[in-house]
């Protein structure tokens, strides 16, 4: 098979303004379509490692590649539609809950828009079909005029997986994106994240601490602990006693999902 | 078994700090009987004679023009309160549109930091500490009477009120959704249009609601100074101690503004 | 992109009610301003003669003596009024709360009385004293009490109904009358809140006593009224940099001093 290299972490590290170490030279490459699973402790340095992707963390030394180009010094415009082609789901969903599910879908649009059009939102008829269809994706068609916040945890992250998907990206990133919901929502949610990362050949690096649900959808794990990736390999490499070195103590029950 | 009154149980003292707690209230309390007492004995208070022919000579008129509202007047009363009703929506309105501005500056999250915070809620403070009848008296000195200088008054006090209520409102927004926005490639504007504003829209619309109750109990006054509306017809009944026109003032008066505070604190009751 | 042939609309009602909230409120803005003949000239033209004005308005300090004694006066009329106020507000609370009321008549009664109190402004009520009981302090103080009680004795109430219901449950369990579930049940939940409550009526009715003068009932306002009657506008600015600063120091301490409590 011939292999893109889609993401491309060199030498990245990254130490915020109170002096904590988080990433400390992480390099690493991800082929295009591939669907890869971070796993590691809180503090680990998962979020912060996909954040770099997206720039919404500035590594301090090294660089992230995505297509070739250099996101690292991207800044304004440039930068704005670099990260037009990635889309980024939340723990938290971060969706607006006053506003409609089809408006925080569309919100998803803003990066390729005309500056006027975003500012009168006046999307396109293309955007606003794309809209709907990106709801129709993820199960939800029906819930286009109905407020964010009447939506039950797992349909808000299925908004929140429309909206990144709205925005017609190559690449994916999820932070703990199953974290505040259910098993059995959970694996609903991350069955859809995968099915579509599948069916539109989107890169995807998604944060995770529940081994099984590592197991479960990873085409390939990454461990880090303290800043620094101590594990690359595939499910079947992952055994228990590969993660009890990652997370540096013994599994737990609260490190599985459980169906 | 023993009786209550009966028990040898020997009664251990407090601990000190309640000791001490509760003889710093009782001195607290004691001092602010004393101010009470010293203020009411220096304040210039008319002859107890004085009080009484004042209370005899208008107490038992006033209550009977109370009690008997003057009908003949009512369409007066009913006119200038729509037009005083008019001039809280403008006042608010105005308040309102100057306050939304300046209300992202004098909110931290925002500007990134309180440091750039600082001087527009100092600015914010200024304004509101100017009571509106202060204000409204300039304007009527500056540009003559009407509903001109009331509004303006109004329209000031309110920014202050508002922006200080708005900038809370921003500080407390949920930042999620900027990150989302961020993320996907908007810019300031669009993280602006579409995170912050629908964030804080039915909190403001909420707010100015609030103001406008507000506004309208001012509006009625500012007419006593000559900044328009049914303060100025009012005043002139209460000086020639007209109690049965004054009674149908008073009505029209506390009628609207009971159902306007009704309706608006029903609408707020759904938009947050 | 495949593009549906018809995009899927909002539901009916939801468009109806924005479109009419929106033209109602454009509509009654647009007859307020021709009502009140307000317009952007109005606007430019009041607040140009507003600074022009402001600007002729340079404090003359030494105007300070004669405003010493009636500043003074101010702070009396509403630390008075706020002590009677709140002497008769607290009975009228417990009277007008759901949870502690004596029965419902009453209650309704009270809540009425309350309602029509809070309706009428600070300075009506005093325009009003001051008919009745003539010029200078003492209206004041007694249209300030009124102004208080309203206030107080709604955020009171609010407060006692929002008391967790338990220790009252306890206590008539016990057997206590109700002035004495009052007292060991209610009054020890709401002391603090009320506190601060009686510090923010203090602080509205020193920005109440301030103005109140204006229209004969004593204190500042009145030597206010009287320095732009005589067109003494340095007066006038010396005097309302006094009560900028003293408005300020009110406002200060009151937050400070609830900030502590609760």
């Amino acid at each position: 098979m011939f292999v893109v290299t889609h993401i491309r972490f060199e030498d990245v590290e990254v130490v915020y303004k109170t002096g904590l170490k988080a990433l400390k030279g992480v390099s690493l490459d991800i082929p295009r379509g591939q669907f890869v699973v971070v796993v590691g402790l809180s503090g680990a340095g998962k979020s912060t490692l996909i954040r770099t992707v997206n720039n919404l963390v500035v590594p301090t030394k090294g660089n992230v590649n995505v297509n070739g180009v250099d996101i690292t010094p991207a800044r304004r415009g440039a930068l704005r539609s670099a990260r037009s082609d990635i889309g980024m789901i939340f723990q938290t969903f971060n969706l607006v809950k006053r506003s409609s599910v089809l408006r925080n879908v569309l919100s998803g649009r803003l990066g390729d828009l005309p500056a006027w059009r975003g500012v009168l939102s006046a999307f396109p008829r293309a955007d606003v079909a794309y809209a709907h269809e990106c709801l129709a994706r993820v199960g939800i068609p029906e819930k286009a005029f109905v407020r964010a916040d009447a939506l039950s945890g797992g349909q808000q992250q299925r908004v929140g997986i429309a909206r990144a998907l709205a925005q017609k990206p190559s690449v994916m990133l999820a932070d703990e994106p199953v974290a505040s919901l259910d098993p059995p929502t959970s694996h609903a949610v991350m069955s859809d994240l995968k099915r579509i990362a599948r069916e539109d050949g989107i890169t995807t690096m998604v944060n995770l601490h529940f081994i099984d649900m590592a197991r479960d959808y990873a085409d390939r794990i990454i461990g880090m602990r303290d800043g620094l990736i101590v594990f690359d390999g595939t499910p079947d490499e992952a055994t228990d006693t590969v993660f009890e070195d990652i997370y540096g103590r013994p599994l737990e029950q609260k490190d599985l999902r459980g169906a | 078994m023993l009786k209550a009154n009966e028990t040898t149980f020997e009664i251990p003292r407090p601990p000190p700090h309640m000791r001490r707690n509760r003889a710093l209230m009782l001195a607290g309390v004691a001092l602010l009987v004393a101010l009470f007492v010293l203020a009411l004995v220096t304040m210039q208070l008319p002859t107890w004679a004085r009080f009484m022919t004042g209370l005899e000579r208008n107490f038992a008129p006033l209550m009977r023009g109370l009690v008997r509202p003057n009908t003949e007047v009512f369409n007066l009363a009913w006119t200038s309160m729509v037009t005083t009703f008019f001039m809280a929506v403008v006042g608010t309105t105005l308040g309102a549109l100057l306050a939304f501005p300046l209300s992202f500056f004098a909110a931290g999250n925002l500007l990134g930091g309180t440091r750039w915070a600082m001087p527009g809620k100092a600015l914010l403070v200024a304004v509101r500490t100017f009571p509106e009848l202060v204000l409204a008296i300039i304007f009527v000195a500056a540009a003559g009477p009407g509903a001109t200088a009331g509004i303006m008054a109004m329209g000031i006090h309110s920014i202050g009120y508002l922006g200080k209520v708005f900038s809370d409102v921003v500080e407390g927004i949920d930042q999620g959704p900027m990150e989302a926005i961020r993320a996907s490639g908007g810019n300031q504007l669009h993280t602006f249009l579409f995170a912050v504003v629908p964030q804080v829209l039915p909190e403001f619309a909420s707010h100015v609601l609030y103001r406008l109750e507000i506004n309208l109990r001012a509006a009625t006054i500012l007419g006593m100074v000559g900044a328009g509306g049914i303060g100025l017809p009012l005043i002139q009944r209460l000086q020639f101690r007209r109690w049965d026109e004054v009674s149908m003032f008073l009505l029209v008066i506390v009628g609207f503004i009971i159902v306007v505070d009704a309706i608006s604190s029903r609408i707020r009751s759904r938009l947050v | 992109m495949p593009e549906p042939a018809e995009l899927p609309r909002p539901p009916a009602a939801s468009r109806l009610k924005t479109t009419a909230t929106l033209v109602f409120v454009v509509a009654l803005l647009v007859l307020s301003l021709r009502q009140t003949n307000f317009n952007l000239e109005a606007l430019i033209t009041g607040t140009s003669d507003f600074f022009r004005f402001f600007g002729r308005m340079a404090p003359d300090w030494t105007a300070l003596p004669q405003i010493w004694p009636k500043l003074l006066e101010t702070i009396q009329i509403a630390y008075v009024a706020t002590v009677v106020g709140t002497l008769i507000a607290t009975p009228l609370i417990f009277l007008a709360s759901r949870n502690t009321s004596t029965d419902p008549i009453t209650m309704r009664v009270a809540r009425t009385l309350l309602t029509v109190l809070r309706s009428v402004p600070d300075l009506l009520w005093a325009a009003l004293f001051v008919a009745v009981l003539g010029l200078g302090g003492l209206p004041g103080v007694v249209a300030l009490t009124f102004f208080s009680i309203g206030v107080l004795a709604k955020l009171g109430s609010e407060t006692v109904e929002s008391i967790d219901p338990g220790p009252l449950e306890a206590l008539r369990a016990v057997g206590a009358g109700r002035n004495r579930t009052i007292i060991f049940a209610v009054v020890p939940q709401v002391a603090a809140t009320m506190v601060s409550y009686i510090l923010y009526v203090f602080e509205i009715n020193v920005r109440a006593s301030v103005v109140i003068g204006l229209v004969g009932a004593g204190g500042i306002g009145q030597l206010l009224n009287n320095y732009l009657s005589w067109f003494d506008y340095t007066g006038a600015g010396a005097l309302i940099a006094v009560i900028f600063v003293i408005v300020l120091a009110i406002d200060g301490f009151s937050v400070w001093a609830r900030s502590k409590l609760i």
